[in-house]
């Protein structure tokens, strides 16, 4: 009498695992391809705390996906996607403002430069 | 089945306690994921530049705050909070990398312009002194060297230990970028030198100063500073003795290294 609803639930879980999540190949091919993105804009993981997140997540959702939990390796894996897309996105700012600061100076030293011939 | 009941009992106290914990912490993630998209939605300049991630954002709140209302989602609410939230970052920093270019790009025609007013003031002042700077630039000597052709700033053109350089210099730092631009492959090192007056830090410093801005015009008249390395000596290699007032007149001055029309230049010394 005990023992039956602890089959069913078992079954109930064992299914819930199953028809869930399969293997999310594909996230994870996605979250490779944004990591590779943000490296190749220049982020690295020591300036960057996002891309550090979004490696060890990465891992993790890797180890996961060799123990087949699949679900776990799917969020992760999600995590990490976005986590190396913002660092992407915080590279690529960092540099326009660098742009930004560039030209400021340039335009700075031709204003008193023709300050200064016009005297 | 007394046991039974005791630990099934412990168990779900155990279970509700464990819920009431991640319940706790997905409803703070919740509410700051929805306080980021209410933000960014807002904004015009988030909209315009990032309407993608801002939708994704909003659909993965959507998604959190759904799940919000199952037992023992506390998970899966917390995990579509974060991805929204972050949606909602990189919408933000699209948008101001877009503003930033845009920002940019404004600057850039105003660079061209000073650009282009600077260039048409020097002309007029090379014209308005004439002759005097004729003679001048006949004294600055462009020679050929082991170190490729080289062309001399001298003295005169900076004002005593000062690195910015004087209205004088117009006419020589023209003629400097017109070469330039006539031989696009060549590049060109400046190097500043002083005479063995004043410490040494001072006068490497001077003299690297001194070079850099003659590199500063150049830049500002529309050479690439890609094209051009800047160097300081300091009281090294004087060309003349240190021991007379003319001597170190001779010494104190900047150098143009020129590269060959392939754009090959000597090693810096």
């Amino acid at each position: 009498m005990t023992i039956r609803p602890l089959f069913a639930a078992l079954a109930v879980l064992a299914l819930a695992g199953c028809a869930a999540d399969p293997a999310p190949n594909e996230q994870i091919r996605l979250t490779e391809q944004a990591l590779e993105q943000a490296r190749a804009v220049g982020a690295n993981a020591d300036e960057v705390p996002e891309l550090k997140l979004a490696e060890e997540k990465f891992a993790r959702a890797k180890s996961n996906m060799a123990d087949e939990s699949y679900k776990k390796a799917r969020m992760r894996a999600e995590q990490a996607e976005l986590d190396a897309r913002l660092a992407e996105a915080k590279v690529l700012t960092l540099k326009s403002q660098e742009q930004l600061n560039v030209l400021d100076t340039r335009i700075k030293r031709l204003h008193k430069q023709l300050r200064e011939d016009a005297q | 089945m007394k046991h039974s009941h005791v630990l099934g009992g412990l168990l779900l106290v155990g279970l509700s306690g464990l819920y009431g914990c991640a319940g706790q912490r997905s409803e703070v993630a919740l509410e700051q994921a929805g306080a980021s998209f209410q933000k960014v939605k807002e904004d015009a300049n988030v909209l315009r530049a990032a309407p993608k991630d801002v939708i994704r954002a909003g659909e993965s709140l959507a998604r959190a705050d759904r799940l919000s209302t199952y037992w023992g989602s506390g998970e899966d609410v917390q995990h579509y909070a974060y991805l929204s939230q972050r949606y909602s970052e990189i919408a933000r920093e699209h948008s101001n990398q877009v503003l930033n270019e845009e920002r940019a790009a404004k600057l850039e025609l105003e660079r061209q312009r000073l650009q282009l007013a600077l260039r048409e003031s020097k002309l007029l002042s090379v014209q308005q002194q004439g002759k005097w700077l004729e003679e001048q630039i006949m004294a600055m000597a462009t020679t050929q060297t082991d170190r490729g052709l080289v062309m001399t700033l001298g003295d005169v053109l900076f004002d005593t230990g000062e690195a910015e350089l004087k209205n004088s210099a117009n006419r020589v730092v023209l003629k400097i970028v017109q070469f330039l631009q006539l031989n696009p492959k060549r590049v060109v090192r400046i190097e500043g030198y002083t005479d063995s007056t004043g410490g040494k830090q001072e006068n490497l410093k001077l003299s690297r100063d001194r070079a850099q801005a003659v590199a500063d015009v150049l830049v500002d008249l529309g050479i690439d500073e890609k094209r051009i390395q800047v160097e300081g000596y300091g009281d090294e290699y004087p060309v003349d003795v240190n021991a007379t007032e003319r001597g170190r007149a001779q010494n104190r001055r900047v150098e143009i290294v020129f590269s060959d029309e392939k754009g090959q230049l000597g090693a810096a010394r």
